[in-house]
């Protein structure tokens, strides 16, 4: 069943090449379309280079938005990242 | 994460540092499940492409499910069509019109996700159209 979600975090350190990497290897392995929305930016979380393209910094929010049949478990799984792979003070 | 064997990446450079130096850079952001083989240099060592050494790398990162070979510049191109012209390799081989690092990460990414040769491809040559500011 179709459906979509959202969530935001805010990042505690700059979004690096290596979680862009993470974070796009996991998205694209939902069937939901997967988007990361930080300021006026929206790009899709499955191309590594649109999220490295986004420049995301620590104390900016991202907004997880997704839609699809497993629109919730995407939005988890990116928020779970984002949160691990920007580490306080990183 | 599934046991399914990964598309390998071939990276083809006038340069083995270049070659080595982009196989780290794209396999650090892909998390370091795919085979990225590179083919950079002359066999002695000096700058230009090698037939040898592009079909060793292709050997080499083939896990099963293909491979996508990614080439800098001009001849790099001539010499994989060569080896591609003289040779079958036992998988689907792609060779990528796409810029060099960004799309040897596009393809890393692509390829750990699962992707197959076609996707993989399309990954490379979708990295053309990426915005870095």
């Amino acid at each position: 069943m179709p459906g979509s979600c959202e969530a935001a975090i805010t990042l505690t350190g700059d979004l690096h090449a290596r979680p862009a990497g993470s974070l796009a290897v996991a998205a694209a392995k939902f069937q939901s379309a997967v988007e990361l929305v930080a300021g006026a930016s929206t790009v899709d979380a499955k191309s590594v280079l649109a999220v490295m393209g986004l420049g995301a910094t620590r104390g900016q929010r991202i907004t997880v938005r997704a839609a699809g049949p497993d629109a919730q478990e995407a939005v988890t799984a990116m928020i779970g990242i984002l949160a691990e792979a920007t580490p306080v003070g990183g | 994460m599934s046991d399914e064997a990964r598309v390998g990446i071939v990276l083809v450079s006038h340069s083995a540092a270049l070659a080595e130096g982009t196989a780290e850079v794209a396999g650090q952001i892909g998390g370091g499940s795919v085979a990225i083989a590179p083919a950079g240099g002359m066999d002695d060592g000096g700058i230009g492409t090698s037939i040898a050494r592009v079909r060793q790398a292709v050997r080499q990162a083939d896990a099963g499910a293909g491979v996508v070979i990614l080439p800098d510049l001009g001849s790099s191109v001539l010499t994989v069509r060569a080896l591609l012209a003289e040779e079958d390799f036992p998988g689907p081989v792609a060779l990528a019109d796409a810029p060099f690092v960004e799309g040897a990460v596009a393809a890393t990414v692509a390829a750990a996700a699962g992707g197959d040769v076609k996707a993989v491809l399309h990954a490379a040559e979708e990295a053309r159209h990426a915005r870095k500011l």
